[in-house]
């Protein structure tokens, strides 16, 4: 690796250390993601495998760039660009609430960068804040691909076990094993919500049930009139019909109305009724976005 | 341990040799062993039983279970077949006879201490046994595969998501995977089995479970024109397939023009040329022996054909590259081959399965002919070559969308998909583009079925005319017409099945019938 200066330590992942590292000819900063490749093992992990080709794929400007993947003996590393922090240390640094325009161009990013993957048949599956990596000028790119795959029309059967907890949405919860797109958009709502309430999580379950439990005193708990199918689920259980509270005025009072409306479009419990990411791009809310985001620019 | 592999040694192969021979034969030693962890494999999984959902077993169970019954070969088909007569009808331990030269290794699946290798072993074992006892319905290594349910090696990431309220039988940090509560069980497996010949309820229930699972990959086909009717004719215009599906979210309708119009763009980037003529002793029987051998492990691994396809592009994609970037003492050597199909297949399997089969899943299908290093090695050389971009548009996924758009029943888009996997095994088709092959496979399928002409919605949707379509759909009908071989019959029986609507014993067209 003499290519590579490291220079510190920047995050711990799944399946190694992240490094902060500076390219000795160019001096360009870069971040390495070290793969270990155990002789007894079985090859290049297919979280790993999936994340290479998948970034390969994906080129945008929110999307974390993939330069390289360099191979050694008993290791890969993944090359990639460089960004200030992810959001979640963003939201730790916060002194105060946030800046709501702030809040649009991260979720207009956001969405763009999502419907980018989703026009290119992949599915991110574990977005949340550690995941989305930012910079001063105010870029936000999604990263961490370990979870992500290419999805077939129409969707086959995929693996309930997806997203983390506070980010997954009820048919996965229920063990829906058939999901699409909507998986990455009820987290994108829960993403949401965060960023107006400063990193406050939306909905910080401790298990399934309570996971299950806060969202639905929030948006109702759903029936077969809500939600077609619902009770087909393979982990479906009856929980306390709750009804929807107020609004979400009182948990996201900082957000406008058009935001709160783009927010219950996001937060729909039924996946085949939530609101997909280019559609959420065009919604009113974003109508007075800083041009400079929108354009090509940001 | 004893090598499992007894005819290693050359016995005259060469690469017209008309007969693929398996050796299967067990030392004692084995047998043994193998006794014992049947035993055990049948007590074991009876406790997952109970916590499984059985719905998704027997689902994932029954697009295999009776295959199997097409797997008894034909023989004797000429004196070189004869070798054949012991030939066993899994795909396990098999060694492609161009590989007549490799050495023998110690032991299938390199002796390691690790308890997920040693069970993983038993259980490969254990169906040995279970075929002993029932010689007329052999279950297949889908037992191997349920094992790996149980016992796969997940990776750190998914661990860490793991259902909460799960509990596992076993608790392992190696088997904590509640998703392998839907697979099959060795027990399942097993059971399938017991009485092969009882036509009873059960028997139906598997079938119908068995074309649940088939429409269950195309739903929206579920309702549609029965087998006599017509693919909808559209006098006014093309129907907007994905307008009128906007609410059924698993098509993905917001986004799936969208998709295909980008996996169309980059086929260009895929493109595979003539790399035979650069390449010494490699030839297109040799491939075509390896790609019918790549279509049985996809069926007793129960891997997607997704999966099949990406890897048997893998395999061209990788002679294109290397046969042209390498000297030529570095090409590819036709004892190789089948490492590079075993490692295809690996890789496509990480890269699409749900739950892939394990590494020693593969080195024991090639019979111990390669080392775990070897493998791994050749997996990482293939990535480098292709450059670690696995999203390669693939017939198979044009071909379910066209006939979606057009609304084609299932047995017809069973059809197209028989002429596609046959003319996987076809080295003079590599150099026509994925979408064309799927459309011009479709056309043969409708004229087959005297469903009619290319029509406006097919030609909106595949972006191809007749005229684009038809010097391929002539050359593909050309590879059906071929004599059938049995030394590559895999797809033909595969696709003989009810479950596949017994679609090879379409009566073929003439090429006057594809022209008019
Ligand atoms: N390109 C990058 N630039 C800056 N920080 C990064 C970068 N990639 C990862 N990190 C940091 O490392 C952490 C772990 O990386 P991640 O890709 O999520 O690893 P894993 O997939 O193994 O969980 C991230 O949360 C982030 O803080």
């Amino acid at each position: 690796m003499q290519k590579y200066e490291k220079l510190e330590k920047i995050g711990e992942g799944t399946y190694g250390t992240v490094f902060k590292a500076k390219n000795k000819e160019t001096h360009e900063i870069v971040a390495l993601k070290r793969v270990r490749l155990d002789d007894d093992d079985e090859g290049v992990p297919s979280s790993a495998l999936r994340e290479i080709c998948l970034l390969k794929e994906l080129k945008h400007k929110n999307i974390v760039r993939l330069y390289d993947v360099l191979h050694s003996e008993k290791k890969l590393t993944l090359v990639f660009e460089h960004c200030d922090q992810d959001l979640k240390k963003y939201f730790d640094s916060l002194n105060g609430e946030i800046d709501l325009d702030v809040v649009k161009s991260f979720m207009y990013q956001l969405l763009r960068g999502l419907a980018f993957c989703h026009s290119h048949n992949v599915l991110h599956r574990d977005l949340k804040p550690q995941n989305l990596l930012i910079n001063k000028n105010g870029e936000l790119k999604l990263a961490d691909f370990g979870l992500a795959r290419a999805f077939g029309i129409p969707v086959k059967c995929y693996s309930a076990e997806v997203v983390t907890l506070w980010y997954r949405p009820p048919d996965v919860l229920f063990g829906a094993k058939l999901y699409t797109t909507s998986i990455d958009m009820w987290s994108a709502g829960c993403i949401f919500a965060e960023l107006a309430n400063s990193g406050r999580p939306l909905f910080p379950g401790s298990d399934v049930d309570d996971q299950l439990k806060r969202i639905f005193k929030l948006l109702g708990t759903p029936n077969e009139d809500t939600w077609a199918g619902v009770t087909q689920l393979p982990d479906y259980k009856p929980l306390a019909a709750y009804q929807p509270s107020l609004g979400l005025a009182q948990v996201v009072p900082r957000l406008p109305a058009r935001g709160r409306d783009l927010l219950t479009r996001l937060l729909t419990c039924n996946p085949a009724l939530r609101m997909p990411a280019d559609d959420a791009m065009a919604h009113a809310y974003f109508h007075d976005l800083n041009p400079s985001v929108k354009n090509d620019r940001c | 341990m004893a090598p499992t592999r007894l005819a290693s040694k050359p016995i005259g192969v060469n690469e017209n040799l008309n007969g693929i021979m398996t050796h299967g034969i067990t030392t004692r030693s084995k047998q043994l062993a193998t006794l014992k962890s049947y035993k055990d494999s049948l007590k074991a999984p009876n406790k997952r039983k109970a916590d499984s959902p059985l719905k998704d077993m027997t689902a994932k169970r029954a697009a295999f279970g009776d295959i199997t019954n097409a797997f008894n070969k034909s023989t004797a088909n000429n004196d070189k077949d004869k070798v054949m007569g012991m030939k066993k009808v899994t795909v396990e331990s098999k060694l492609l006879p161009i590989l007549k030269s490799v050495k023998p290794q110690t032991a299938a699946v390199n002796g390691k201490a690790s308890k997920t290798k040693q069970l993983q072993k038993a259980a490969s074992n254990a169906i040995e046994s279970v075929q002993k006892h029932f010689a007329k319905d052999p279950p297949k290594l889908v037992a191997t595969r349920a094992q790996n349910g149980i016992l796969k090696n997940i990776d750190k990431k998914e661990k860490s998501l793991i259902k909460e309220n799960q509990n596992q039988s076993q608790s392992s940090a190696k088997s904590a995977r509640s998703d392998a509560s839907g697979e099959p069980s060795l027990y399942m497996t097993a059971l399938e089995n017991m009485s092969p010949n009882d036509a009873t309820k059960e028997g139906y229930k598997v079938i119908s479970e068995k074309l649940d699972k088939v429409n269950l990959d195309d739903t929206a086909n579920r309702s549609l024109d029965e087998e006599t009717g017509t693919p909808h004719e559209v006098p006014d215009g093309v129907p907007d397939f994905d307008k009128e599906n906007w609410n059924d979210a698993f098509q993905v309708s917001n986004y799936a023009m969208d998709i295909f119009n980008y996996l169309k763009n980059r086929e260009r980037l895929f493109l595979i040329d003539d790399y035979l003529v650069r390449m010494k002793g490699i030839t297109s029987w040799m491939r075509a022996l390896l790609v019918d051998w790549m279509v049985e492990v996809q069926e007793s691994f129960e891997l997607n054909h997704e999966t099949l396809y990406l890897a048997v592009k893998l395999v061209d994609l990788y002679l294109t590259r290397s046969s042209k970037t390498q000297p030529e003492k570095e090409h590819l050597t036709k004892e190789e081959l089948q490492l590079l199909g075993a490692s295809a297949l690996f890789i496509a399997s990480k890269f699409d399965e749900r739950i892939p089969p394990l590494v020693d899943d593969f080195l024991y299908i090639c019979d111990g002919a390669y080392t775990l290093s070897q493998l791994l090695k050749m997996e990482m050389t293939i990535l480098r070559v292709v450059d670690f971009d696995l999203g390669i548009p693939l017939s198979y996924r044009f071909l379910r969308r066209y006939a979606r758009c057009a609304r084609v029943s299932m047995p017809t888009l069973t059809l197209a998909r028989f002429v596609l996997e046959q003319c996987l095994l076809e080295y003079g088709l590599l150099n026509h583009s994925d979408s064309k092959m799927a459309a011009a496979a479709l056309y043969i399928a409708l004229r087959m079925k005297s469903l009619g002409s290319w029509t406006p919605t097919l030609q909106y949707y595949t972006g191809y005319t007749l005229k684009d379509i038809l010097p391929i759909a002539l050359e593909q009908n050309a590879t059906l017409h071929k004599k059938p071989k049995s030394a590559i019959s895999t797809v033909r029986n595969k696709y003989s099945h009810t479950i596949f609507f017994e679609v090879a014993k379409v009566p073929l067209i003439d090429d006057s019938v594809l022209g008019s």
